[in-house]
């Protein structure tokens, strides 16, 4: 709003002030008038009836008028009217017309009330407002007559001489007061301005925040604290700020965290539960939930009693606490046999503590072992087989020289036989060994080539001595397809011997009594190549693309009733890659298998 | 004496059979021989033999389940089980607790100690497996 608006609503308001008051004033004047002239009209009324009702007649009757009629015009007197017993008029005092003009139930209330009796009511004609008191005339306990006076309140003049200067007396007080408020307030005002400014100053610039000039009145107190007050709220809204912010940042750290260490869990090929230390679920990742067939809200925040329904693990866990200890080393196998049919998991447990050392949870571990289960079969059944095996030739070689020593074989051609057998065992024990060590070598990546000039001729006698006596036992025949001209080779000798003898005790292995195997050599001009074909039981299909693989054994029941440690074939293999040749097969299951070797010349040729 | 005691050797090993047999036969003993667990089995339930040495891994009937089905034909018929073996193995003894009459030995036996213990067990001296 502008100024002079401002002025001119003060100036509206002070006269409408001053109006107010003013009215006040007439009717608190005009009610104490009223009650004067009340009183001054009972009084004087009383007064009058005191006299005996002759005294209004005669000489005496115009005396106590006269006196009367002096209050007439002075104190608002209009009538005053002295009636008989019967109610006739004796004396009257004021105008006709007034007289005239009183309301007969007016007269009738004054007449025939026993006692004081005050009327007001506006006379006819001149419509004036009366007041009217009577009281009747006693005289011997006899009401002889009564009179009645009449008032006019005179208006109370609103500008009379005392209300004038009363109001200007008030006014000047208003006027007054006003003026020194107005000048508080704008000093206030003006104070407050600056107040706002150095509000925003100390936002924008705490230093000086300090500034304050002119007297310390009550009023700059009152600033300073205030300012002080906004500046500590400055300060703390500040600290909240930042504090929020910090808060923010480390619920957002948090959950950055919490969210990486789910999809860590996630991530992870186990199957994971972190239990809180009253044993709630807090977290669970995707594999364990695939595993309980679960979805993740239902587990996390509840017991892991209610939501876990894997009875086992329950009681490895219950277990686990009973012995009040962390013993992560004990460990529960078990099955999730709807999920994961022949699959062996591995359960662990373990507490997780705070950097005191107190349990603030536990971690449950599930692991899918059952490759572990079954490299752990293998090795287990590869060992079991490689005992069986170097220890059947030594129990032989051993019982067998026992009862040569002791005497217990007599005639001679039992004892030939026996030697014969010691021979044989402990030939098998050799290449036995032979095969343990070059698979070892094998493994280490140490198996080297001892290279020199190999005649074929030489290699294929020692290769067929080697499994001559095992075929005659079984009555197999051994079909040789050899050269005119041997082709001589570059290689190692032993190595290569271990290769074809490798070959050739497998067809004799796995070929029924009876069967026949046909060895062959040729050389077609690149390479030598050795060919081994049996009758025997074939392969299968699904063990062809791992023959070569080591340690593999076929399932097939024929294969598993023949002792074997699963090395031969990936060690033949292996020499053969090793002289840079190449090896194939050929199987169909019931017919037989066919080997063939490709050793290359050209390496002699260079020697 | 062995008053014609019968002995059955279960064993895939061509050598060893030859071996036991002949140690046996020597002393007196009919010697049965078989080629795997199932010609063992048949043998036992059809000539009930006073001793029965047996390896473990072989053929279509391993020595395990040798044991575990003529374990029950024991209440009839004693006889003595040898269950030989490479490697006396926990797992091994456990089993072999379990049946009656059921000793271990580990190869490489000594004829004469196979001997020695079948004589004990007729002795009524027991068997102390190796």
């Amino acid at each position: 709003m502008k100024p002079r608006g401002i002025y001119f609503a003060l100036f509206a308001f002070f006269l409408a002030g001053i109006a107010f008051l003013g009215g006040v004033l007439i009717q608190q004047e005009k009610r104490q008038q009223e009650e004067k002239l009340i009183s001054q009209g009972n009084y004087l009324v009383s007064l009058i009836a005191l006299h005996p009702i002759g005294d209004f007649t005669g000489e005496k009757g115009n005396y106590i008028l006269r006196t009367i009629r002096e209050y007439i015009s002075r104190d608002g007197l209009v009538y005053c009217l002295i009636h008989d017993q019967s109610g006739g008029l004796l004396a009257s005092l004021g105008a006709r017309d007034l007289v005239t003009g009183i309301p007969k139930e007016v007269r009738t209330q004054s007449l025939y009330t026993p006692g004081l009796t005050t009327q007001h009511f506006r006379a006819g004609g001149t419509d004036l407002p009366i007041h009217e008191f009577s009281k009747p005339v006693y005289e011997n306990g006899e009401r002889s007559g009564t009179v009645r006076l009449g008032f006019n309140l005179p208006a109370p003049s609103l500008l009379s001489p005392e209300r004038i200067k009363l109001l200007g007396i008030v006014a000047f007080f208003i006027f007054t007061i006003s003026l020194v408020a107005y000048y508080t307030i704008t000093l206030a005002l003006r104070r407050l301005n600056n107040l706002s400014l150095s509000v925003q100053s100390s936002f924008l610039d705490p230093a000086s925040a300090q500034a304050s000039s002119g007297k310390a009145t009550r009023i700059d107190q009152v600033i300073r604290d205030f300012e002080q007050s906004l500046r500590l709220l400055k300060a703390r809204m500040s600290e909240i700020e930042t504090s929020n912010m910090e808060l923010e940042t480390k619920a957002g750290v948090t959950a950055f965290y919490e969210n990486q260490i789910t999809n860590i869990l996630d991530s992870m090929r186990l199957g994971i539960i972190i239990m809180d230390s009253q044993d709630n679920i807090m977290n669970i990742n995707v594999y364990m939930l695939a595993l309980l067939n679960g979805k993740r809200e239902d587990m996390v925040d509840r017991p892991i009693g209610e939501a876990l329904g894997h009875e086992q693990i329950l009681a490895f866990l219950v277990r686990q606490q009973g012995d009040g200890q962390d013993r992560g080393a004990n460990s529960l196998e078990t099955a999730f046999p709807e999920v994961a049919p022949g699959h062996v998991f591995q359960v662990a447990s373990s507490a997780m503590k705070d950097g005191d050392g107190a349990v603030i949870g536990r971690l449950l571990l599930v692991d899918d072992v059952t490759n572990e289960k079954l490299a752990e079969r293998a090795k287990q059944e590869f060992v079991a087989h490689v005992t069986h095996e170097l220890y059947t030739p030594l129990t032989t070689i051993k019982s067998y020289n026992e009862m040569l020593i002791a005497g217990e074989v007599q005639d001679e051609e039992t004892q030939r036989e026996f030697y014969n057998t010691i021979m044989d065992e402990t030939d098998r024990l050799q290449r036995l060994i032979e095969n343990l060590l070059n698979i070892s070598k094998i493994e280490m990546g140490s198996l080297t080539l001892t290279r020199g000039l190999v005649k074929s001729d030489w290699l294929v006698n020692d290769c067929i001595a080697a499994v001559e006596t095992a075929a005659r036992k079984k009555r197999i025949t051994i079909e040789k397809t050899l050269p005119d001209n041997y082709p001589s080779l570059f290689g190692d000798k032993d190595l290569l011997k271990v290769a074809i003898i490798n070959l050739l005790g497998n067809a004799v292995k796995y070929t029924p009594e009876h069967g026949r195997i046909s060895f062959g050599l040729s050389d077609d001009g690149e390479a030598a190549v050795f060919e081994v074909a049996d009758t025997g039981y074939g392969i299968r299909e699904e063990d062809l693309p791992h023959i070569f693989d080591k340690f593999y054994r076929s399932e097939d029941p024929r294969v598993k009733e023949q002792t074997g440690s699963g090395l031969g074939l990936g060690i033949t293999s292996e020499i053969v890659h090793l002289h840079g040749g190449e090896i194939g097969v050929q199987s169909e299951p019931g017919q037989g298998t066919h080997f063939s070797v490709r050793i290359p010349k050209e390496e002699y040729q260079i020697g | 004496m062995v008053n014609g005691k019968s002995v059955l050797v279960i064993d895939d090993e061509a050598p060893i059979r030859r071996v036991i047999e002949m140690k046996f036969r020597n002393r007196g003993y009919q010697v049965m021989t078989a080629i795997n667990g199932e010609e063992g089995l048949d043998l036992i339930k059809a000539h009930s033999p006073d001793v029965v040495i047996t390896d473990i891994m072989m053929p279509k009937l391993d020595g395990k389940s040798l044991c575990e089905q003529t374990d029950g034909l024991k209440d009839e018929r004693p006889f003595l089980t040898i269950v030989v073996t490479c490697r006396i193995s926990p797992e091994e003894r456990s089993w072999t607790g379990r049946m009656r009459d059921t000793v271990l030995m580990e190869k490489p036996f000594s004829p004469s100690r196979l001997l020695e213990c079948v004589e004990q067990y007729f002795e009524g001296a027991g068997c102390l497996s190796t």
